[in-house]
């Protein structure tokens, strides 16, 4: 069609054609003909060269508008006049939940797509990608019907989760290449971004620059497959709080003590916010309230006590309100709260006399208070031999101290006891045959990994003392300048040599010499710990001093928070543990109070649900079936680092994000109002453009002609 | 009368063969036209009886031939004419030149214009002569009262070809020095010449105390340069030839024309010289009046 272009030469040809088609006069007054020539020979020829550029000017453009779908593969230009897949991005992200009027950013978006799909030509084909993270692909082949497919953007929800823009585009590029594929009559593709260019998703920060680099790539692609428009939702004066952080600060809630509930509150604005009303829900009821003073782009904590008067599942919520993005202001904590806390103590040395057996100093540390008061810690303490009779899962922590050795199905036992998120903690001794802790429970015979640590040989018996590591780990944390607890003046004298495992075991408390002292590692969803010393006093002196007693609470409060942890997770995260025969029936109530299945998968022995359908924050039910156990409580919260509003500047994403990429950016609200797709539309009226431009030539050629005819 | 074909019109003038009939066609519209007879004697000796036409000067009327006979004549004087008319007629190229617009070439409408002035004289019982010239003098017939002569000079307009340059200048002062006696010299040519030189030329006719008419008789097309497609001009008087685009240049030559045309008027008028401009597709009438208008003023 270029080829087309060839024709601007046709005035130049056709002035030399007329030039050699003249006709011939006699002319008498061919004197003052001569001297009118030789004054205006210059000014004729520059004429003449001015109407020759006008008319070769007139020609190719008329030739450029008729060639525009060419041009536009050129990547110079966009088309209209053909049928186009419109492919939308709604950002379904939860600061799209922001309303500052009536409406929400969200809501705003859902009717400029609708817009969108009204404006578009018939013909055209529409498909939906919600950006999220996850990001969903709504409509992945095209719509040809409007009306179904605004009905489908009307049925879209709001989610709490945070953005994955990379995976989104990820998700559009497939879409797109799909489309060319299985729908070649669609000539062209266009990808709208209905969002509010929150800065976190849209430029990640930091470290992330591979992250940055990936969605520079994908956009590249895509940006090559189709015209890219951005319509932004965003403001630039958002203030936001948040509940970034709800925590009960004892890992285990019992009946017997207050549990200290920590939440932290975000002011992601630029003003500070004086008297910020923050309220403590539990189960739905008011428990507790108090004000805080939040300063700019800060945060602050505020503290609940709270004595809980019932054993059982518990849903907690912090509610700091009074800010136009309602969905972050809200946090859950779902806390079972223990009556008793039952702990297995596997006693590998039975001995006779009082404080003579391993477990014995341990019992007193673990309930050092029973006698007086109702629940609390309850240790039970059994021979070696009764562990593979005992149902682990009623625990929430098993101690075992100098077993001698362990058979596969013991392994097997306590593999299992950690997939339903049970915590072990392993006392060594004299008994201990490292061969066969390392065969049967660190993996060296192919079987389930179930220590964090390989052990070696007896250290030389010496007086060792510990290093805390600089109280890393939150184990030992609450040591931190509490040396009169004794924990650095402990002796120890006999230990074993452990061997850490790569990968995610942690030393928690190291001898002086540097030999770990304490590993801990979580595994399989639940928590496993090493000490490389006694229990009793056979090989240290700790049991007697007032260090024990707190470390062997952290010990405990540290394996059994594993469960507690799993209760609580993230918008996107799916919800999962280990069906018993009952549960594998079980429905999940979400918080919109649909009921929904769980997906089951057997694993060896046991089985594990799993839930993946947490898109919206709030408290979730496990309900076993026919309800014969009380609902398990989960509490799936937002991620708070959507909660910082600041939006991405169009140049910033000129400069930052999509750097040579051509792409239309609206930012007007109002604007928004009138023609959603104009900016991109415009793109493609380039024809009309070219059409006006040859209207005005020929207007000026015939001006030219008749202004240099008369002089 | 109204009827009748009116012959001063070049157009109708176009469709006459015969230079002689042209010329009376001319004279005798002309002179219905204005109702006033030019044939009057000025001297004393009678000559002959004219018969009487509309018009006529009723102090000539021979009222005792109207007693005898009844019918109106005139008395005619026969005596030397007081008046010498000079008709230099330019034959050079560029008279040849006839535009669509017009119908009649510029030689053959100074023709006309001449043999009716010619014509015109001749019927007054004045002397009348001509010349024709381009670059040099092609036939000179001396003026003559004699109403045969008219066939003689309208032989010699007709045997007239135009085929050379003009040199108007040289001439007109040749011609000055030759025409011995004192008369009125009518130009009828062009003038596409060196204007100075022109100017000289005439300058020189009244210092010979001549009265000097000059018809200057040009194309309408040359008046108005009304040409649209690309065209090679051929200049005539062996001047080199032009290939351009007629609109881009019509203001500028219409510039020129018409500055060569105010030297023209001006030099006449500084030399108390009568200029006409006559247009070929103009009305010959214009040609006549020039000339009456200046006998009268010289009988005055």
């Amino acid at each position: 069609m270029l080829g087309w272009l060839a024709a601007a030469a046709a005035p130049l040809l056709i002035h030399l054609w007329n030039r050699r088609r003249y006709r011939e006069m006699e002319w008498a007054a061919i004197e003052y003909l001569l001297a009118a020539l030789r004054k205006n020979a210059r000014r004729v020829q520059i004429e003449q060269w001015i109407l020759l550029a006008v008319r070769t000017l007139v020609i190719a453009l008329v030739v450029l508008a008729l060639a525009e779908p060419f041009v536009e593969r050129l990547g110079l230009s966009a088309t209209g006049n053909q049928r186009t897949h419109k492919l939308l991005v709604l950002d379904a992200s939860f600061s799209m939940g922001y309303k500052p009027t009536d409406k929400s950013r969200f809501e705003r978006a859902q009717e400029l797509a609708a817009q969108i799909v009204d404006e578009a030509s018939a013909g055209d084909g529409f498909t939906l990608v919600l950006l999220a993270n996850p990001p969903r692909v709504v409509v992945g082949s095209p719509s040809f019907e409007p009306r179904e497919f605004k009905a489908e953007i009307a049925n879209q929800h709001l989610l709490h989760a945070g953005s994955d823009l990379a995976a989104t585009l990820q998700l559009v590029e497939n879409v797109l290449s799909q489309t060319e594929r299985e729908h070649p009559r669609l000539a062209r593709q266009e990808v709208y971004f209905l969002s509010d260019l929150q800065r976190q998703a849209w430029l990640p920060a930091g470290g992330a620059a591979g992250q940055l680099g990936q969605i520079r790539q994908l956009s590249k692609r895509i940006a090559d497959r189709a015209a890219l428009a951005v319509i932004d939702l965003g403001q630039t004066d958002s203030d936001n709080l948040a509940v970034t952080r709800f925590r009960a600060a004892e890992p285990l809630a019992t009946l017997d003590r207050e549990t200290t509930l920590e939440a932290e509150i975000h002011n992601f604005g630029r003003q500070p916010r004086a008297r910020q009303l923050v309220e403590l829900l539990v189960g739905g009821n008011r428990a507790g309230e108090t004000y805080v003073d939040l300063p700019a782009e800060g945060s602050a904590i505020v503290s609940f006590p709270y004595r809980f008067d019932a054993g059982g599942e518990h849903a907690l919520e912090i509610l700091a309100a009074g800010d136009p993005l309602e969905i972050d202001n809200h946090r859950w904590l779902a806390l079972p709260v223990k009556e008793t806390i039952r702990v297995l103590c596997v006693n590998g040395k039975p001995a006779g006399g009082s404080f003579q057996q391993t477990t014995d100093y341990l019992t007193v540390a673990l309930a050092p208070r029973s006698g007086d008061a109702p629940g609390g810690v309850r240790p039970e303490v059994i021979t070696e031999s009764e562990l593979a009779e005992r149902e682990l899962a009623q625990y929430d922590a098993v101690f075992l101290c100098n077993v001698a050795q362990f058979t596969g199905d013991e392994a097997r036992l306590l593999e299992d006891y950690l997939r339903q998120g049970g915590g072990l903690v392993f006392f060594l001794g004299d008994q201990v045959q490292a061969d066969n802790y390392n065969r049967q429970l660190a993996g060296d015979a192919g079987g389930p990994r179930i220590l964090p640590a390989r052990l070696g040989e007896r250290a030389p018996q010496a007086q060792y003392r510990f290093d805390p590591l600089e109280y890393k780990h939150p184990l030992v944390g609450p040591f931190r300048n509490q040396e009169q607890a004794g924990l650095l003046t402990s002796l120890v004298t006999d230990y074993i040599r452990l061997t850490p495992h790569a990968g995610s075991a942690q030393v928690a408390l190291a001898f002086q010499n540097g030999d770990p002292a304490i590993v801990a590692e979580s595994l399989h969803g639940g928590r496993s710990l090493i000490v490389a010393t006694s229990a009793d006093t056979s090989w240290t002196t700790m049991p007697v001093w007032p260090s024990y007693v707190p470390v062997v609470q952290e010990l405990l409060a540290w394996c059994a928070g594993a469960r507690l942890q799993e209760r609580n997770t993230l918008v996107g995260q799916p919800l999962a543990g280990i069906a018993t025969p009952v549960g594998k029936a079980a429905m999940v109530r979400n918080p919109r109070h649909e009921l929904l299945a769980v997906e089951v998968r057997d694993r060896g022995a046991l089985a594990e649900w799993t839930f993946a359908e947490t898109f919206t924050s709030g408290v979730y039910a496990l309900e076993p079936a026919g309800a014969t156990s009380p609902a398990a409580l989960y509490a799936v919260n937002v991620d708070t680092a959507e909660s910082d509003l600041a939006p991405l500047t169009a140049a910033e994403l000129r400069s930052e994000v999509w750097p040579g990429i051509r792409f239309a950016h609206q930012t007007s609200w109002q604007n928004l109002d009138e023609h959603p797709a104009a900016e991109v539309t415009r793109q493609n009226k380039l024809h009309v453009w070219l059409l006006t431009a040859v209207l005005g030539l020929l207007f000026c050629e015939t001006f030219l002609g008749w202004r240099f005819g008369h002089r | 009368m109204e009827n009748s074909p009116n012959y001063l019109d070049p157009r109708t003038l176009a469709s006459v063969q015969g230079l002689e009939l042209r010329a009376r066609l001319i004279v005798e519209g002309y002179v219905a036209g204005v109702h006033k007879s030019p044939y009057h004697g000025f001297s004393i000796e009678f000559a002959e009886h004219r018969e009487y036409v509309p018009g006529d000067d009723l102090r000539h009327v021979d009222w005792k031939v109207f007693g005898k006979t009844d019918k109106f004549y005139l008395k005619q004087y026969e005596d030397e004419t007081n008046l010498v008319c000079h008709l230099l007629l330019d034959t050079s190229e560029s008279m040849r030149y006839q535009s669509a617009l017009a119908p009649l070439s510029k030689l053959e409408y100074a023709k006309c214009a001449a043999a009716a002035l010619a014509y015109l004289i001749l019927q007054q019982q004045d002397s009348v002569g001509l010349a024709t010239f381009d670059r040099e003098i092609r036939a000179l017939v001396r003026p003559s009262s004699h109403s045969a002569h008219l066939k003689q000079l309208l032989h010699v307009m007709e045997e007239s070809v135009p085929q050379r340059k003009t040199a108007t200048g040289p001439i007109f002062h040749d011609l000055a020095e030759r025409l011995k006696k004192r008369g009125v010299v009518v130009v009828l040519s062009d003038l596409f010449d060196n204007v100075a030189s022109l100017v000289a030329g005439l300058k020189h006719f009244r210092h010979r105390r001549h009265e000097v008419i000059v018809l200057q008789i040009l194309d309408p097309a040359e008046l108005e340069f009304p040409f649209e497609r690309t065209t090679l001009f051929k200049g005539l008087e062996q001047l080199p030839e032009v290939l351009t685009d007629p609109r881009s240049l019509r203001q500028a030559y219409l510039a020129e024309f018409e500055k060569f045309l105010a030297a023209v008027r001006s030099g006449c008028r500084n030399n108390r010289i009568d200029y006409v401009q006559i247009r070929t597709d103009q009305s010959l009438d214009v040609a006549l009046s020039s000339y009456l208008a200046s006998r009268m003023t010289r009988m005055q």
